[in-house]
């Protein structure tokens, strides 16, 4: 049995944000109270082994569960394989994370999805699981076996990295997934309007002579699946939503009582195009980083609940394929061990962001969506938990760092706050003790 | 003034006084390029690659000739547009030329930034020799120089720049070194050349050419890429040249004497008509010359020359 003391609990399901002891005994949250005596905890362990572990100046937390992430494996190991990438996810406040599908071979059969979850399961650490494709092979034509995947373990569909193009797909997506219950999570791109631009069109683009990607390549087709999203009643997610006019859009549908959900990912929030540089490849991610009044309509959407959740889209490159010029580098920021402590520097230190609608957006929310574990500390659940060093400065080197790749914003620089140790089921996964 | 930089990335972070001092250097270097004798041992000893992307043989060559003229030796890596994306990664060239301790590299490649890449993991000093659709420094000098024989200072010269802005990496940095030069720039061109966000460069922006022409010292007409016509970007070559092409008839409308530049190679009878190109106007083949003089004043600047240039 865990006995942490001190700690500074933050579990918005429960309502609480204060110093508690917490007990964690057969893999669950077993109790909290103000404070427990020694023999009464004693008796409580019925005879197991007890671990004391004082939390003062600490806050704890259920585990960030992370419905966007890129774990490259199978085909791309090179980038990312799932222990990995897990690994990563567990050092970086993850406990559960969702797998996309565009692995090569794409996840669109059980047996891969079956694998996805067997790959995670044997390397222990953050839960992992699957995302299946929405389409056979990516392709956007042909509906998938949902009713397969889901029974194989998927949690949700999407053909994440593209959009679908053709209308009528997704509109059929929609309706043939209600009979899982599970959400479509839609990657909203036009490919015409995005006209492979390598980063947002605007006055940056311009000066840097860098192709462009319009806003609307996005609202357009946030736009049309709201639309299909109404008319089939269908369970829709947004995947990383990037720009002011999405954000309208989302509002009014939520005031409608669709069934829609959308995140946006922390990169949005912290950068925007200005701080692109044509050498500065690590910024160069999909959907772009826009410009600074997107970016705070996007925080303003957090804020109120217009968007739902945060999510990393952990995207892993090799340094070699980060390492040429702009518009050949490829799209993606890797964020699993960034992304908490580079959220509480940037938003949370300065008042910006609330820890507890932090959590409600990156443990609760996703949680309640995807229908997984976690979420919440509240006594029965299992112990997926964080225990977070506001004041411990962790510092991004590429010898810290879990993940296979490197591409991240923030290597050589200090971020203020910091994970320190992380639970799966009461199992102590990740410590920076 | 002192030299101080290492590389010619592009305009836009040059201030005036090194634009000016580059515009200096040049013209002796012209003088040596009109003698019958044209050979300096300026740079005997020192080494300039020249590495192209793309296909170029007017900018190559004009670099060649300035190298050759100042005694460097030249050497040139001429990669098939083709076999760009099949070979090896601008990485890896950068690290097999590193090897090789050259001490200029000239570069012209497809992607913007390929220049600053260079500079980021190279010893050598870089000249852009153009970079995607971000800049081509020494044309705009060469271009400015052209200017500058004719009318002396800049202040006030109002200069049109016509045609396709938004992939013209020759128009942005015209817009960043002619406006430092204290001249007004207006570039001009469709809606879908002259998209709103092109107001980034700080000029006067105009969808109607005869509107800009009045009182215009210099226009710039720039090379129409054909293929542009397939993405919709302009409806034809007709509607364009009737829009936004120049003619010696248009060009009356000036008001005065007004020179023509062209970066070249020209589409004649679409972007200009082949008259106006021909007429005392266009100072086209006067471009090339002080092309090679302004190469010359970079590659004696960049490469550290030690003799008097005026020996
Ligand atoms: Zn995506």
């Amino acid at each position: 049995m865990l006995w942490l003391k001190n700690v500074q609990i933050v579990d918005p399901a429960q309502d609480l944000a204060a110093v508690r002891d917490i007990l964690v005994k057969d893999a669950r949250i077993f109790e909290i109270s103000v404070t427990f005596q020694e023999e009464e905890v004693q008796a409580k362990a019925e005879g197991e082994t007890l671990e004391v572990l004082d939390g003062e100046g600490r806050l704890l937390f259920p585990g960030l569960i992370d419905v966007h992430t890129h774990l490259r494996e199978p085909g791309q190991e090179e980038k990312e394989d799932i222990a990995s990438g897990a690994q990563a996810a567990v050092r970086g406040g993850f406990t559960s994370v969702l797998a996309m599908a565009n692995t090569k071979p794409v996840i669109d059969q059980r047996a891969l999805v079956e694998f996805v979850r067997a790959q995670g399961e044997r390397a222990g650490l953050a839960r992992v699981y699957p995302v299946a494709a929405v389409t056979k092979g990516m392709q956007g034509q042909e509906l998938v076996e949902m009713m397969d995947l889901a029974a194989g373990g998927a949690v949700g569909f999407s053909d994440d990295g593209h959009g679908i193009q053709n209308a009528e797909v997704m509109r059929l997506a929609l309706e043939y997934a209600k009979l899982s219950c599970l959400p479509i999570i839609s990657h909203c791109e036009d490919d015409a309007l995005a006209a492979k631009g390598v980063m947002h069109k605007g006055l940056v683009s311009a000066r840097l002579g860098l192709k462009g990607i319009p806003s609307c390549a996005e609202s357009v087709m946030v736009a049309r699946d709201l639309m299909l999203a109404e008319e089939t009643s269908g369970v829709l997610h947004l995947a990383h939503i990037s720009c002011r006019q999405s954000v309208d859009l989302i509002r009014q549908a939520k005031k409608k009582g669709l069934n829609v959900t959308a995140e946006v990912n922390p990169h949005h929030l912290i950068f925007c195009d200005e701080d692109v540089q044509l050498t500065k490849t690590s910024l160069k991610v999909n959907p772009p980083l826009r410009t600074a009044d997107d970016r705070e309509a996007l925080l303003e959407a957090l804020l109120e609940g217009t968007i739902d959740m945060l999510a990393t889209d952990h995207a892993p490159h090799t340094w070699e394929e980060k390492a040429r010029p702009f518009a050949e580098a490829p799209f993606g920021i890797n964020g699993l061990e960034t992304s908490l402590a580079a959220v509480w520097h940037y938003l949370i230190a300065p008042g910006i962001l609330s820890v507890k609608r932090l959590l409600e957006a990156w443990s609760l929310a996703p949680a309640r969506r995807f229908g997984l574990a976690g979420g919440s500390l509240k006594p029965g659940q299992r112990a997926d938990m964080v225990l977070f060093d506001p004041d411990r400065t962790l510092e991004i080197k590429i010898e810290n760092l879990a993940s296979k790749a490197q591409n991240t914003p923030f290597l050589h620089t200090k971020l203020q706050g910091c994970p320190v140790m992380t639970w799966v089921g009461g199992r102590l996964v990740a410590n920076r003790e | 003034m002192l030299w101080q930089r290492k590389h010619i990335l592009g305009l836009e972070n040059l201030s005036k006084e090194e634009i000016s001092h580059i515009l200096q250097t040049a013209k002796p270097m012209k003088e040596v390029l009109l003698r019958p004798l044209k050979k300096l041992p300026t740079l005997r000893g020192k080494s300039v690659m020249h590495l192209f992307y793309e296909a170029s043989t007017r900018t190559r060559t004009s670099f060649e000739t300035a190298g050759k003229i100042l005694g460097a030796d030249t050497a040139s890596i001429a990669v098939a547009q083709s076999s760009v994306s099949k070979g090896e990664s601008l990485l890896d060239t950068a690290k097999t030329i590193a090897a090789m301790k050259v001490d200029l590299v000239v570069i012209r490649h497809a992607a913007s930034g390929a220049a600053a890449f260079l500079a980021e993991y190279l010893q050598a000093g870089i000249i852009n020799a153009g970079d995607g659709q971000h800049e081509h420094p020494t044309q705009a000098l060469l271009d400015m120089f052209t200017m500058q024989e004719e009318f002396g200072d800049l202040t006030g010269k109002k200069v049109v720049i016509i045609g396709d802005i938004l992939h013209s990496r020759v128009a942005r940095s015209n817009a960043w070194g002619l406006t430092k030069m204290g001249a007004e720039v207006t570039l001009v061109g469709p809606p879908t050349l002259l998209p709103p966000e092109m107001k980034a460069l700080g000029v006067k922006m105009s969808h109607n050419l005869d509107g800009e022409l009045e009182g215009a010292d210099v226009v710039m007409a720039l090379r129409l890429q054909l293929e542009r016509q397939q993405s919709g970007l302009f409806p034809s070559l007709r509607e364009y040249s009737r829009l936004y092409g120049i003619s010696s008839q248009k060009l009356k409308k000036t008001g005065r004497k007004t020179i023509v530049l062209h970066p070249g190679p020209m589409n004649r009878g679409v972007e200009i008509s082949s008259e106006l190109a021909d007429s005392p106007m266009a100072k086209i083949e006067e471009q090339v010359t002080n092309g090679v003089a302004v190469r010359m004043a970079l590659i004696y600047l960049l490469a550290g020359g030690t003799s008097n240039v005026m020996a």
